[in-house]
Order: C-alpha cells, then structure tokens, then sequence
C-alpha cells in the first residue's frame, strides 16, 4: 500500500501517529495533541489539486449576491425565450412555468401579512401602552417608571431587541 | 416560599470523547455508499451499511500549540477543550450557507480518517446533503472538493427534511417506490423549512424557508437575558444560552391566553425557573472584635499623640513669644537709661526703624499672648500648658507685666462713659487699670483720650452683642424645650391623635413635593398648558411696548396666572408709566420663569419632611421605615420584583442568577411570529397556510400530515434511542416520546394553528420524527440501499461535462440548477 504523504509541504511528514513524537525530551503531549488528526495520513487526497489554495473564501454577502445576480439573469433568459416561443407558435407551452424554477432566494417566505401583536419590550407581557419618548411599549403603570429611569442607550438596546433601530444624525 | 426555588445549576462540561478509527475491511472494495449529513451544527457520517452514524460538532480548530509550540488540527468535540482552540473554531457553515472550504475540507478529511479509508481515491459513491435551495456557489465547490480532491465516483444531493420524512415512512417493501404525502417542516440551525411532498415527489418549488432557526432564538434569548440583567457579573456564553434554550424553553399552545395568565406577580414567580451560575464569595472581612478594637485603639493613641505634639509646639511658641515681649520691654526700659543715640542705635541693632514699630512689636506680641492665654482658658487644656507656663514665670517672675495674668474678667471700658467735653471727676481708681490712664483732672478729651474712647465704644458694642447673642441663644434652648415638654405632654395623652396629625403633615409635604415635581415634568413638555403659560409670561416681561393700546380689561378669574396685573398707570398727562416692580410680590414672576432654581423649597420641604418623619419613626409604633418618603419612592412595583427579583449587593450566590419567566416563552413564540424579534417575515403557521393554498383542495387533504422533524438544530447527537414507533393513522394525533432535544408543545401549538385553517372534516394529524437529530442520515442509507439511487447521482463524467452546479433531479433533491 503507497502510503503518500499527507497533503501540504510545509507540515511534517511521516505516518506517525499523533500520539507523543518520541524525539529527544519524551513530553507528554497535551489534550488538544492527542486529540489533533493533523499528522494523520490522508491517502486518499489527490496532491495534485491545488486550485483551491490560492482562492479566497467569499463572504456570505457576496455569495447570495452572486446568487441574486444569476437568479435574473436566468429569469430574463427565460422571459426572452418566452416571448419567442409566443411569437413562434402563440402558445408558450414549451417553456415551463416560471415557478418551477426554486432559488436561493424565492424560497424565502413573504413578510408577514397578519397584524401584529404589541408586546411589553421589557416584561413580554401584553402592552397596550406605548412611552413617546422613547417608543418602547410597556405592560402597565409601574414598568411605565422603569422605561421612565432608563438611559437613552438601555432603551436603544431594548428596541434593537424588537428590531427598531432608530438612528438619529 | 423559597424552598421551592427551582434552581439549576449550569451543566459542567464534560471531557472530549476520543474516538478511535474504524477498520476499513468491512468496507473495503464493497463501494458502499457513504452517507455523510452535513448539518449545520452537527456533522453525521457513516456508511449505508451501518446501523448508525458516527456524530460530531461540525467544527474545525486549526491552531498552533501554545505550550509545545506545535500545530494542531481539532474537529468536534475536541474544539470545546481548549480554550484557543474554541477562539480559533471555525465552521464550514455560515447560517445556511456552505461557505468556508478549508473547513469543510478538515471536516471531510476527520470523517475519511475516522472510517479509516486508505485508498489513494475514495471508492464509494457519497450522498451528502444540501439545504434547501442551496446557492449555487456551495453547491459547486462542495462538488468541486470532492470530485477533485478525493476522487469520489459519484455524487447525489438530498435535501434532509425530505429523508427524515422518507425514514419515518418506510414504504413496507424497502424496494417499492416511495409514494407517501405529508409536509415536512424541518427545523435546521438558521431556518425552517416547510417542504410538501405528494405522492412521493418533494415539491421544492413550493417549499418555503423562514430565517428563524435554532441559531436567532439563541441570539434573542441571549439578548433578553442580556436586557434583563445589564450588571450581570459573569459572560453568558452562546453555548449556556443554548443550553438554557434547550432545557426551559417552550411553545404556547396559546400565546395571548398564557400572558393573560402571567400577568399577576404570583403567577410569574410559579412559572419561573432559576439558573445559578458559578459565583465567587467575596473575601470575607473576617476580623474579630479584638482585632477591631485593637486597630481602632492603635488609631485613638496615634490621634492623641498628635495632638499633644501640637499642643507642645504651640506652648514653645508661647514661651518664645513671651521671651521676646521680655527681651523688647528690657529694650524699652532701657530707652529711659540711654542717651538718645545709643537708643538709636540700639533700635537699629534689634530691627526696628524707630520708636513706633518698637511698640508696634511689643503691642503685637501682647495681643498674640492674651489671645492665646483666653483659648486656652476656655478650652480648658489647663495641664500641660500652665505648668509649663507657671514653670517659666516662676523663673522670671518680676518684668512681666501683670496684665496677662487676667483670663475671664470682664473688660471695662471707663472711657465709654466720658463725654467729649465736659468736667468729670472720676473717683480715683482703687487698682492698676488696664490702659495708660489720662489725667483724672482733664476736662476734655484730646486726640488720644478721643481714639481711646472710640475704640473702647467699639469694644463695648461687641461685647455687649455677643452677651446678647447668648441670652438669645438660652432664650430659644429654652422655648424648644418647653416645647418638647408640650409635645411629650399631648403624646402622653392621646398617642393616636398626636401620630395623625403627623402623619396628615407628612401625607401634605409629599403632595406638595410631587406637585413640583409633576409641574417640573411639565414644564420641560413643550406643549404642556404650563409651559405655553411660561413662555406668554416671558414674551410679556420682553415685549417693548408694555403698553396696550386700548386699555387692558381685567376681568373675572378667567385670565392665567401669569399674565402680569396691568401696572401700567395712565397718569392724567397720558404718560404712560410702568410700575413694574414696585410691589414686592411683582418679582415673584421671575421665579415662576426660571425652571432651575426653585430648589430651595425642595429642600425646605425636604428638612422638614425629615423632622417629622424622625419624630414618628421615634414615638409612633405603627410608623415604621418603610412608611417614610424615601423607603416609599425606592419602592418597586410587585411585578417588577416578580419578574426580575433583587438581591442584595453583597449576595454573590443571588446576584449571578437568572430568573427565566417570560422568556421561557417569548423565544419560542418567535417562530410563529418572527416580528417580534424583528425580522420581517411571516411565521411558522403563516407559511404553511401559504404553502397548502398553493395546492388543490384535495391535495390539501393528502398534505395535512404534517411531519414535524428536527436535527441540527438543538442536539448533541446521543446515540438513538430504541422507540417503537407505528405509522400513525390519518386520524389521530400522536404525541411521541419527547426528547429533551425538543420543544415541548410544538405539535399541540401546530394543531392549534392549523386546525382553523382547514375544513372541519379534514382529518389533520402532527407526527414528529422518531430521532430527529439522526433520521435524516438514517433515511439517506435507507435509500442508499435501494436500486434507485444509483440512478440519481452525478457520476465524475457528468461532472466533468455540465460543470460543478449541474445535478440530477430526484424526488429528494433541489430543484434549482437541475438536469430532469
């Protein structure tokens, strides 16, 4: 059996296991070494690919953009062969329905259309009083003198809770 | 009361499994496909043929060693040892997208090694999962990684709601197409999913993700804690907050009901559940009594011996002072003795420039001692002083002049009574008097005489004031005496009528104090009745021309307060005049303008608030602390102390727990309305009424078997439990042993909500998974078993020729991007 050495020049070769490298000071390894498959051997990879070295990893935000991007692109593709499959035979029974085609993005469930419920921002009880000031909602009476000594950041914090980010120049 | 605290401790974490790796000879050369559930939170893998996968946190660590300098490389478990290690984890997973390659790749790599795979290519057709939907880019980099790095034959993407659901309905010969309906409502780390499937096929065109999963309830219930106690002494860590979501966090069956019931302080502290963290108790002051006592003496000698050390000071001073005045009054005698420019000269020697600033010198000195000689007299400091004093004079007794032998004696003042001119015979005076005397005999008062009058005029007039002063001051000793007798007398008497008046001027102080208050609070209003008032009696006060040009009317009781009265006098010439500020009570305006001030009657309010209070709390029994004005404003309402209860400053153990009433379920709530916690998107019973809508009515009928699975969303993959578990009949609604994985309620709240929505007569029945974390694996080996997955896979020429993104389409699969 070729045992190839593992994948990456500069770590350490050889098949040893990970347990203590009974070199010059016999140390006792430590928990995280033990626990560390680094020295493994990895013979199933492939030590000629090494595309994804040089790549660097993207960041959510500039997938799903990338994906929104497409996602038009594609749906005007289709628009377009559409339009000519109308011109063509005057019904577009060729081309699938634009719903049959899922993304990323229009999988995502529609903002909510029922009302909604007002609950107290310090409590979670049922508010049906809302505080001018700062435009927290409040349970009754004696968290109305609470919200009253808090300082302007604890009530921000409150109402980035509920998603209220109010920012003022 | 308080034994029935539900307090819990905080789980300690337990040590890193070490697992060994399999033998691949089972395996080896079978090309059994490798079933591999990539989640999220956990990672499961395994081979189709085993019973069961092997479970790890989907984590990978890659750091070098502190202690021994080396590289190391964690995934798992073994991520949660080590501290740099869990500051330096990384997952392949950013919410629901694949995202980090380098990790999935160590991820990929553990689960090769650990099934101890040995070939130089992977030999075994993987299964792996997806999200729903996933982008693209994922998709093709995971293909890409595996085709390329480990050289897989073939590929198949499953969507693991759509596996879980095919698990727990088996068609009965394994072989036999799968045709069963249902909706699935997958609860993943940072979604849910509601999927429908008919007739076997998932209709992933229709299925819908809300981005609410497991993941934000932890960050929201994180967020209230952190609301709820901002002074918190320790870090709540996302790990503890999902174990306290995990164990006391609930679903409603109806949300609005449970608040209403929760409303009452008692009702909230029954429904609470405590959670103690590790705490330090402070270093205890532990000295005993005799060591205080020994301090606070050792502090009273060093004071005392201070204070004779100065007392030894200022007596040197004395007796240098007193020297001097000798040695200058031997000077001065001498002056008689020598002839005028010896005395001069002599003069010069000691520093004086003449006759004057001599005498200057020796009157200073003579004040500085009498002075010094009265403090002490009425300090009484008599010991040390005077024997050392006596000490000296007894040595040179004679020049001193006998004046500063005189303590409290009264001053007289002889000449006060001379009048300027005029002829007096004074008696002749019977012992030295205190100042140079005049010639009896003169009738008038010259310069001098007239100067030593004034000044002992002046001298009179303040000693007499002061005498006055402390008849004054015995006068009202007096009066407050007698007027505490008077009330000792009636508190004798009546007691009760006594403490009630009191009790009403307390009750009248407080109203008057929170009407300023209420008036200050509406002043600052802009638009308050006060302050509009305030600024028509400011533009009044500025206007130029005071002066109406009619004659201002000033009638009934319907004018406001400020309006200043009309000072304005039209004499008979029509000049017109401004008797502003001529009445005292004019300038009262101003005080009513100035919102700052005004704090002077507070505080006289205050003192006197004080007195009374005193008063009571000292005669009245039934008047105790917490009846007095501050005890009453500090006080907070039942509610707030049900829902977030005070301990005191110095109660360690009280001060690091949470107390959990609402929030218990407020969080889970969220999934049913995730406005709440802000984000804009409709809830777990809106989506799936979206979701049913979109099909016909009997389709509807077929679909109303909801399945409600969970994995990767708040396990820690356990081994599975054996349960016997039936396939439910349409009509009935099971309710499966609960896992603590779960949420308790979940199924009877989805009843609740989709019962309305549908028909009556439309049978509706709530399963939940029989293992949720690990079903979805188990439903991908049950399938990689059957001959129909062979034929779903995207083999390595098919990769090669559509590119990374492309895949088949299968009944369990994504859609987009799909060849049919």
């Amino acid at each position: 059996m070729l045992v190839r050495p593992p994948k990456g020049a500069g770590r350490k070769r050889g098949a040893v296991s990970t347990s203590a490298e009974g070199s010059v000071t016999p140390q006792v390894p430590t928990l995280a070494e033990q626990l560390s498959y680094l020295h493994n051997p990895r013979p199933f990879k492939n030590p000629n690919y090494t595309k994804n070295v040089n790549r660097r990893a993207k960041n959510l935000k500039a997938v799903l953009g990338q994906e929104r991007e497409r996602e038009r692109q594609e749906r005007e593709k289709r628009r377009l062969e559409r339009e000519q499959a109308m011109e063509v035979d005057g019904d577009a029974q060729d081309v699938p329905l634009e719903e049959d085609y899922p993304t990323y993005h229009s999988i995502e469930a529609p903002p909510s259309l029922l009302p909604q419920r007002h609950y107290c921002d310090i409590t979670g009880l049922e508010a049906p009083y809302n505080d001018p000031v700062t435009g927290l909602r409040f349970h009754d009476k004696s968290i109305y003198e609470l919200i009253k000594g808090l300082t302007t950041s604890a009530a921000k914090d409150y109402l980035s809770a509920r998603g209220v980010n109010p920012i003022v120049k | 009361m308080d034994t029935e605290l539900n307090i819990t401790r905080l789980p300690t974490p337990s040590p890193p499994s070490h697992p060994t790796p399999e033998s691949y000879d089972t395996a080896r050369s079978a090309h059994t496909p490798l079933i591999i559930d990539n989640g999220s939170t956990n990672l499961r893998f395994g081979f189709a043929t085993s019973e069961s996968p092997h479970c790890a946190p989907n984590v990978v660590a890659k750091y070098k060693e502190r202690k021994l300098g080396r590289q190391v490389l964690l995934f798992g478990d073994a991520v949660e040892s080590d501290s740099t290690a869990r500051s330096q984890a990384k997952t392949p997973w950013e919410g629901d997208v694949l995202l980090n390659f380098d990790a999935l790749e160590h991820a990929l790599d553990y689960t090769f090694i650990q099934l101890g795979i040995d070939t130089p290519t992977i030999d075994h057709p993987i299964l792996m999962t997806e999200r729903l939907a996933s982008p693209l880019h994922s998709r093709a980099l995971t293909s890409e990684l595996l085709f390329e790095l480990y050289s897989v034959p073939s590929v198949t993407y499953a969507v693991d709601g759509v596996m879980s659901f095919y698990h727990n309905k088996l068609p009965t010969p394994p072989i036999a197409p799968f045709t069963a309906d249902g909706l699935v409502v997958s609860f993943n780390t940072a979604s849910t999913a509601v999927i429908p499937i008919l007739n076997g096929k998932g209709i992933m065109s229709q299925a819908k993700r809300i981005p609410w999963g497991a993941q934000q309830s932890t960050e929201y219930l994180l967020k209230l804690i952190q609301l709820k106690y901002p002074n918190f002494p320790t870090r709540v860590t996302t790990a503890q907050t999902n174990w306290m979501l995990q164990t006391f966090c609930e679903v409603a069956p109806d949300y609005p009901a449970l608040l209403r019931q929760l409303r009452s302080p008692d009702a909230l502290r029954a429904a609470e559940r405590i959670v103690q963290f590790p705490f330090v108790l402070p270093a205890a002051d532990e000295r005993s009594e005799e060591e205080l006592a020994r301090i606070a003496e050792r502090r009273r000698e060093q004071g005392r011996k201070l204070q004779e050390i100065a007392a030894k000071a200022r007596v040197e001073k004395l007796v240098e002072k007193e020297s001097d005045l000798q040695y200058l009054t031997k000077l001065k005698t001498r002056k008689a003795e020598e002839s005028r420019r010896e005395w001069e000269h002599s003069l010069q020697a000691e520093g004086f420039s003449d006759d004057g600033a001599l005498d200057q010198a020796i009157k200073k000195l003579e004040g500085d001692l009498k002075r010094a000689r009265k403090k002490e007299a009425s300090e009484g400091d008599e010991g040390t002083v005077r024997t050392l004093l006596s000490a000296f004079h007894y040595t040179c007794s004679l020049i001193v002049t006998p004046h500063l032998y005189l303590q409290q004696e009264e001053p007289s003042f002889p000449l006060v009574d001379v009048p300027d001119a005029e002829v007096y015979l004074p008696p002749p005076p019977l012992r030295p008097l205190p100042f140079e005397t005049i010639d009896p005999y003169a009738t008038q008062l010259d310069e001098e005489g007239l100067k030593e009058k004034r000044k002992q005029k002046l001298m009179k007039a303040g000693f007499e004031a002061r005498a006055r002063a402390r008849r004054e001051k015995e006068k009202e000793r007096e009066e407050r005496e007698a007027e505490e007798r008077r009330e000792a007398e009636e508190r004798g008497r009546d007691l009760a009528g006594w403490a009630g008046k009191l009790r009403a001027e307390q009750e009248a102080i407080i109203a008057r104090m929170k009407e300023r208050s209420r008036r200050k609070t509406a002043l600052s209003d802009r638009k308050s009745a006060a302050s509009q008032a305030r600024m028509k009696s400011i533009a009044t006060l500025a206007a130029d021309e005071r002066v109406p040009k009619k004659r201002r009317k000033v009638g009934g009781g319907a004018y406001p307060l400020f309006l200043p009265t009309p000072h304005i006098l039209k004499s008979p010439f029509s000049i017109v005049e401004d008797t502003f500020g001529a009445d005292d009570a004019d300038w009262m305006i101003y005080r009513k303008i100035n919102t700052a001030a005004a704090s002077e009657d507070e505080e006289d309010d205050l003192a006197q608030l004080q007195a009374v209070e005193t008063k009571l709390l000292a005669h009245d029994p039934t008047f105790s602390a917490e009846h007095t004005h501050a005890a009453r404003a500090s006080q907070r309402s039942a509610l707030i102390s049900a829902f977030r209860p005070k301990y005191e400053d110095g109660d360690a153990e009280g001060n690091t727990r949470i107390h959990l009433s609402t929030e218990r379920w407020r969080v889970c709530e969220a999934y049913f309305s995730p406005g709440m916690a802000g984000i804009d998107s409709a809830g777990l019973g809106e989506v799936i009424q979206t979701v049913l809508s979109a099909f016909s009515a009997p389709e509807r009928g077929r679909l109303v078997q909801v399945r409600a699975s969970s994995f990767s969303s708040f396990t820690t993959c356990s081994t599975p439990t054996t349960a016997t578990a039936t396939i439910p009949p349409r009509h009935t609604e099971r309710l499966p042993h609960r896992r603590a994985a779960h949420i308790p309620g979940l199924s009877a709240r989805l009843h609740a909500t989709l019962r309305p929505l549908l028909p009556p007569e439309m049978p509706l029945s709530i399963v939940r998974a029989r293992d949720p974390p690990c079903d979805a694996w188990r439903g991908m080996a049950d399938f990689a078993r059957t001959p129909g997955f062979a034929r779903t896979g995207v083999t390595r020429a098919e990769y090669e020729e559509w590119g990374a993104e492309r895949i088949r389409r299968w009944w369990g699969g994504n859609w987009n991007m799909s060849v049919v």
